[in-house]
C-alpha cells in the first residue's frame, strides 16, 4: 500500500505487466512502471523514485471489527461480483507453479512466510512457526522484536521498553493472546498495549511485517536471514 | 521499384508491425520469468507500438494500393497481409492485463456492520490515517489488484 502523491502530483495507476511474480504498475501522468512490492520506479521517467509506503495492517476482519468501533470497509463493485475470489482462494494459488530465476531453496518456494526488515537487515519468517510459536522473541538488526500471531493476522514489534529489551510469554490460558513480560508481570493485547500491571498504558512499537512468498521476498530481500526454531519441533 | 522489391518491402512492415506487439506480450507473461533486460525491451516498445503501428499500418496500406493491379489471387494475399497491421494497431491500444484484472478507480464503501459480504475469518488490509479508518477485503483486493482511494486526505494506492 503506497502514498500515490510524488513531488505534489497525485498518480493514477494501472496495472502495466509482470516481472517474476510480481506485478508492474504504470502511472496515467508519466507512463513510469513501478514495482507492486518495493513503490519503486523500475522504468521511465520516474525511475529510480520510490513511493512512501502506508503502514497498514494484514488481520482477520473479526479482529479489525473487535478493535474499531467505527471503520469503513470497501464495497464489492457489482459489475465484478462474480469475479471475487472465493473463500478457499488462496489454496489454489499454492498450486500455481513459480516461474522465478530465485533458486533459494532453503525454503519451498511458495511458502508462505512473514518478512520484517529492521535497521537495513531482512529476515523471514515461516508463517506456520509463527502461528505455531506465539510469541516469537527474536533479535533482527539489533532490534529486539516479538512476532504474534492471532489466526492469520500477524503482528510484530519492537521489544524494548525503558531502553530495555523484555522478554514476552503468552499467557496460555486466555481466549484472545495476551502477552507477559518477564520483568514486571504487566499484560499486554494484541495491539502492543499494555492492559494489566505496572506497565499498563505503555505501547510497545508497531514494526511492519510484510506476508509474501519466499521466492518474492527472497527476490527483493537477497540477503535475507530465515528465522530458525531452534530446538522447538518444527511443524511440517 | 520493382513489383517483387514492394512484395517484400509489404512482408517486412506486416512483420514489423506484430513483432512490436508480440514481442512485449511473450517477454511478459504470467508464468515466465523476466530479466531487466526483457523489461527494458518491452517497456520501449511499448511506449512507442501506439504511433509505431499507425506508422505501419498506413505503410501496409499505401504498399497494398501500389500492388493492387494485379491477379486475383494476389489480392486475396494483400487483404491477408493487411490483417497483422490491423490487428497490431488495435492490440497496441488494448491493455491486455486489464482484460483479466480490473482495477478499482472509484471505491465505495459500506459501515463495518453491513459488510455482510465479508466473514470474520476473511482477512483485510486494513489503514488508518488521520482519524479515518479503511478495511480492504483481501479477497476483493485479489481481483482489483489496484485501487485508488484517499483516506484521511491522503490519496493512496492500495496493491495487493
Amino acid at each position: 500500500m503506497w502514498e500515490a502523491t510524488i513531488d505534489g502530483r497525485t498518480l493514477h495507476f494501472h496495472l502495466a505487466g509482470i516481472n517474476n511474480q510480481n506485478f508492474i504498475m504504470r502511472d496515467e501522468e508519466t507512463g513510469s512502471w513501478w514495482q507492486q512490492v518495493s513503490g519503486e520506479a523500475i522504468l521511465g521517467p520516474l525511475k529510480g523514485r520510490k513511493l512512501t509506503r502506508v503502514p497498514m495492517d494484514e488481520i482477520s476482519f473479526a479482529l479489525w471489527k473487535r478493535e474499531l468501533a467505527r471503520g469503513r470497509v470497501l464495497r464489492p463493485d457489482p459489475r465484478f461480483a462474480k469475479l471475487y475470489a472465493k473463500a478457499d482462494w488462496e489454496a489454489g494459488i499454492a498450486k500455481l507453479p513459480v516461474a522465478t530465476r530465485i533458486s533459494d531453496k532453503r525454503l519451498d518456494l511458495r511458502e508462505l512466510v512473514v518478512g520484517i526488515v529492521a535497521n537495513g537487515h531482512a529476515k523471514a519468517y515461516r508463517m506456520i512457526d509463527v502461528q505455531q510459536q506465539k510469541p516469537i522473541i527474536d533479535t533482527v538488526g539489533g532490534v529486539p522484536i516479538v512476532i504474534v500471531a492471532d489466526g492469520q493476522s500477524v503482528r510484530a514489534f519492537s521489544r524494548t521498553v525503558d531502553s530495555k529489551p523484555v522478554d514476552l510469554f503468552a499467557r496460555p490460558d486466555t481466549a484472545s493472546i495476551t502477552l507477559v513480560d518477564s520483568a514486571t508481570g504487566s499484560e499486554w493485547d494484541f495491539a502492543g498495549r499494555a492492559i494489566r500491571g505496572s506497565r499498563a498504558g505503555r505501547q510497545l512499537q508497531r514494526i511492519e511485517v510484510q506476508r509474501d512468498y519466499w521466492f518474492d521476498w527472497r527476490a527483493y530481500h537477497p540477503d535475507t536471514a530465515i528465522f530458525n526454531v531452534g530446538l522447538m519441533k518444527r511443524a511440517s | 521499384m520493382s513489383r517483387r522489391l514492394v512484395w517484400f518491402l509489404l512482408l517486412i512492415v506486416a512483420a514489423l508491425a506484430l513483432a512490436i506487439v508480440l514481442v512485449p506480450a511473450l517477454v511478459i507473461q504470467p508464468f515466465r520469468p523476466q530479466s531487466p533486460r526483457g523489461l527494458e525491451i518491452s517497456f520501449f516498445l511499448k511506449r512507442l507500438a501506439p504511433i509505431f503501428t499507425v506508422v505501419t499500418l498506413i505503410a501496409c496500406l499505401a504498399l497494398v494500393i501500389k500492388l493492387w493491379r494485379g491477379a486475383r489471387w494476389s489480392r486475396i494475399a494483400l487483404i491477408l497481409l493487411m490483417v497483422p497491421a490491423m490487428l497490431s494497431a488495435w492490440f497496441a491500444r488494448q491493455n491486455h492485463f486489464e482484460w483479466m484484472f480490473n482495477p478499482l478507480a472509484n471505491a465505495g464503501y459500506v459501515s463495518a456492520n453491513a459488510a455482510t459480504f465479508v466473514a470474520d475469518s476473511d482477512l483485510v488490509m486494513a489503514v488508518a490515517r488521520n482519524g479515518e479508518a479503511t478495511a480492504y477485503p483481501i479477497r476483493q483486493l485479489a481481483y482489483h489488484h489496484l485501487v485508488q482511494d484517499t483516506v484521511g486526505g491522503v490519496p493512496i494506492v492500495v496493491t495487493y
